[in-house]
């Protein structure tokens, strides 16, 4: 059980997240929508606690997530597995390595830095890869991937860290339809063994598809929280032009032609 | 996962279970052949544990003496040593950026169009390049004499080899569509090379020229440690008598001395390469606006 | 023009014009020329500069050339080189030592700024202390001349390679970090995030996000840092920190004439020999896959 309480983030001009308060549940499948900007990433980049909170509090099953320091917050962070937009893998290392860093955090740092990996641990990462059919690119350098192999690389790094939670950022937005749908698939299967999945996702054609759940948020703030079927017209429009008339065109667009497809502006971030 | 599935897998991708026996044999052998020619080395240079112990001891006696630094009533005379270092790197880098601008089109593969030629001037701005500052200075203490001129001479030669290359590869990448524009009108090489390629290099040889001038200040420090002026010849003597307090000022002086000129020539290159924005900027003196102005008031 | 043109002539317009930039640029001109001839007055004093020694000392050269340079007969050519190159091998001999002192100052220099490099980093120090007293350690170990820590290193080690070894070190040392730290703050933050959000502590960050980034990079700059200090492992002798620059400043001491060019022509050989290796080695082995910096 994840609870969000009052969690809120100031950038030196803007309040990229306001308040937002949730309550996530095992094994659910969140798909959190909204425009570019409208503090999806920041709220996934606190979750694993690669920002700070300005304000609020982050709970997992009793813990204060937002306490954590040092080795207990590695520790978080390992537990809390994210996969990004942009992949974030070291495009100068093999497949191979990129996955095991997954498993950093169980193992001793100077076996790390050595690059001493066992056999188990390989054989983890191998699995890992098989079941995203990229096991046979395992000792490629990582930059040599295509977009949607290094995506799926990146799933396999998340899921050798058993993690009992997996955050995914823009997942899919940088990638084309056909790598996409895999991308979401695979998230779909890694939902299915029992681990909780949380999407960023830009699309509402996406999150009606494959979430359980569906959180929408305009300007810091959760406009919207309830299962896909609950998502009317009248609550997209909220969340996408946010209540002001000019707004329209970005929301038909939201509707219509931001289903499973390639962000036309991969590098706007929400944050 | 069980001992057997480890197994379906190592057998299946045997690469990613680490390199091959042969591949750590390899790199253990290279490393051991490093380790090895470095411990020769140490052999072969003399070090002993002896001289280390020894010298780190002497090491810490120098530091010892060094603080409180202290000028030992020759300040004056360090400043004005100073002022001789900072005069050799201003006069030795004038004068070869002077000469190697016409050398530059010599070592240029473009301008200079005899094979010969062009060989005969890279070969020889090679050797010049490869004798250190300092042993120019070594050659001009027995030629000129004693005193910063001798350093002066020093920094002019290995400038002139150094900057004159360095001008010549500026000229060689030079757009040649300029030079062919200026050509078709009908110029004699000289101006072809006036009108057509200096405009476009002089930039480059000016912030080299720039470049120089800090690096050979740090140059000019030590010049004087073989006879050649500046402020090296009295921290070769003070080290001999073991002033460390006045080394350390002196040291001291330098740092100061080199960053001083490492902030007045990135103040010059800042307003050199700032002046070509500023000159469109607001305020500004506009001819176009000048002109347009005036000669629709002539019109009228 | 003999003939005076009308005021409002296109011609006239475009002299006023330019005279109107003239004259705004004419402080600043003047400015510049009088700075200038002042420094250059002042510099050609305190330097000491005459154009009488001037032509003496461009000539000099020359002189001095003709007077180091062996007596070579064609019918006795070999005899001749002989006993030009008398001490060849005691010189190889000390070429050999300059080519390890510089070796080792390279190696430890380059692992001293390896390590401080990542402290030394705006993006990657763990806190501002430490990469402000990192990065003032590393300015000084660079500003201050290789000669000077050899002189110093020459008095505490006694005469010999040793103390050109570590002053080479000290001073490479300084040099590569402050070029290591900028290739770290070039370096693509995402596959450090990604790390981060794995759990990955701050040495396993280093190793296995930054490090495989930059190693291209520091590699390059520390064969080039190999050359130039095999240079600087060919002068620092003649402060007695060892090498074929000892030998040299012996043969000037006692005015062996034909060493001196002996021995030069030797530095001259190796420094070239070194500079065309260095270039194909860094063709070959960073080639294309050299990242372009900034």
């Amino acid at each position: 059980m994840l609870t969000l309480e009052g969690l809120t983030k100031d950038f030196a001009m803007t309040r990229a997240v306001d308040s937002v308060s949730l309550t996530i549940a095992p094994g659910e499948l969140v798909g959190v929508i909204g425009r570019s900007g409208a503090g999806k990433s920041t709220l996934l980049r606190m979750i694993n606690r690669l920002i700070d909170p300005s304000s609020g509090k982050i709970d997992f099953v009793g813990e204060d997530v937002t306490a954590l320091k040092g080795k207990a917050l590695h520790a978080w962070r390992a537990r809390c597995a994210m996969i990004f937009q942009q992949f974030n893998l070291v495009p100068r290392l093999d497949v191979m390595t990129n996955v095991l860093s997954g498993r950093f955090h169980q193992r001793p740092t100077m076996r790390n830095l050595l690059g001493l990996f066992s056999e188990e641990d390989r054989a983890a990462a191998i699995r890992a890869l098989d079941r995203l059919d990229m096991a046979p690119f395992c000792l490629q350098r990582a930059g040599s991937l295509s977009g949607g192999q290094q995506q799926r690389v990146a799933i396999a790094r998340a899921m050798v860290q058993n993690p009992a939670m997996l955050l995914a950022d823009e997942p899919i937005a940088s990638l084309d339809p056909r790598n996409a749908k895999r991308v979401m698939d695979a998230l779909k299967t890694i939902h299915e063994d029992g681990v909780t999945v949380i999407c960023n996702l830009h699309t509402l054609d996406t999150a009606r598809a494959y979430c359980t759940r569906i959180v929408g948020m305009a300007q810091g703030r959760v406009v919207f929280d309830g299962p896909a079927a609950e998502l009317t017209a009248a609550a997209a429009r909220e969340i996408y032009a946010g209540g002001d008339e000019e707004d329209q065109a970005v929301f038909e667009e939201g509707l219509t032609s931001l289903s499973v497809t390639a962000d036309p502006e991969p590098a706007a971030k929400a944050s | 996962m069980t001992p057997d599935a480890i197994a379906g897998y190592k057998a299946r991708y045997p690469a990613a279970f680490g390199p091959t026996r042969r591949q750590r044999a390899y790199r253990i052998a290279g490393a051991i052949a490093f380790v090895a020619f470095t411990i020769y080395a140490f052999i072969a240079l003399d070090f002993t544990w002896e001289r280390m112990w020894n010298g780190l001891d002497r090491l810490g006696f120098v530091f010892r003496f060094m603080f409180p630094p202290s000028s030992g009533g020759y300040f004056w005379e360090y400043v004005h040593a100073l002022g001789e270092t900072i005069a050799m790197a201003l006069l030795g880098t004038s004068c070869a950026s002077v000469v190697a601008l016409f050398v530059g089109f010599l070592a240029a593969r473009n301008v200079n169009t005899s094979m010969l030629g062009y060989f005969a001037v890279r070969r020889t701005l090679d050797v010049i390049r490869s004798i250190d500052t300092l042993i120019w200075g070594l050659i001009f203490v027995r030629v000129v004499g004693l005193g910063p001129f001798a350093g002066v001479l020093a920094i002019f030669v290995s400038d002139v080899g150094t900057l004159s290359k360095l001008y010549g590869e500026a000229i060689e990448a030079a757009d040649r569509r300029q030079q062919e524009g200026i050509r078709a009108t009908g110029a004699n090489r000289p101006e072809e090379l006036r009108y057509g390629i200096l405009p476009q290099v002089f930039p480059v040889f000016l912030s080299n020229s720039l470049y120089f001038l800090e690096s050979n200040t740090r140059s000019a420090t030590i010049l004087g440690v073989v006879g050649a002026g500046g402020i090296g010849f009295h921290l070769a003597d003070r080290i001999r008598l073991n002033a460390w307090d006045e080394v350390c000022l002196i040291i001291i002086l330098i740092l100061i001395a080199v960053s001083a000129i490492d902030w007045i020539s990135r103040a010059i290159r800042l307003s050199l390469i700032g002046e070509g924005r500023a000159g469109q900027a607001a305020g500004r003196f506009s001819s176009v606006d000048f002109i347009r102005g005036e000669m629709s008031r002539a019109r009228a | 023009m003999t003939e005076a043109l009308p005021s409002n002539s296109t011609v006239a317009i475009v002299e006023r014009a330019r005279g109107e930039i003239r004259r705004q640029k004419r402080f600043q001109t003047i400015l510049f020329v009088v700075v200038a001839a002042a420094a250059y007055l002042a510099a050609g004093y305190i330097g000491e500069v005459s154009l009488g020694t001037l032509a003496e000392g461009f000539f000099g050269v020359f002189t001095y050339i003709y007077d180091t340079a062996p007596t070579l007969h064609w019918a006795t050519l070999g005899e001749d080189l002989a006993s030009w190159y008398w001490g060849i091998e005691r010189w190889l001999l000390e070429l050999w030592k300059t080519v390890l002192i510089a070796f080792l100052g390279t190696v430890f220099g380059a692992a001293g700024a390896f390590f401080l490099c990542f402290l030394a980093s705006a993006n990657l120090a763990p806190n501002r202390i430490v990469a402000f007293l990192c990065r003032r350690f590393l300015e000084l170990s660079r500003t201050v001349p290789e000669i000077v820590f050899a002189l110093i290193f020459v008095f505490a080690f006694q005469p010999g390679p040793p103390a050109g070894v570590i002053a080479i070190a000290i001073h490479s040392m300084g040099a590569l970090g402050k070029l290591f730290s900028e290739v770290n703050e070039n370096i693509d933050k995402g596959p450090l995030e990604g790390l981060r959000a794995t759990g990955s502590n701050w040495y396993e960050e280093i190793r296995f996000g930054v490090v495989p980034q930059v190693l291209p990079n520091f590699a390059s700059y520390t064969l080039l840092r190999f050359e130039i200090n095999i240079r600087a492992a060919a002068i620092i002798g003649i402060v007695g920190a060892g090498g074929i620059g000892q030998e040299l400043m012996i043969a000037i001491k006692q005015f062996h004439r034909e060493d001196q060019s002996a021995i030069v022509l030797m530095i001259i050989l190796c420094v070239i020999l070194i500079d065309e290796v260095g270039r194909r080695i860094r063709h070959r082995f960073i080639g294309d896959d050299m990242p372009s910096r900034g």
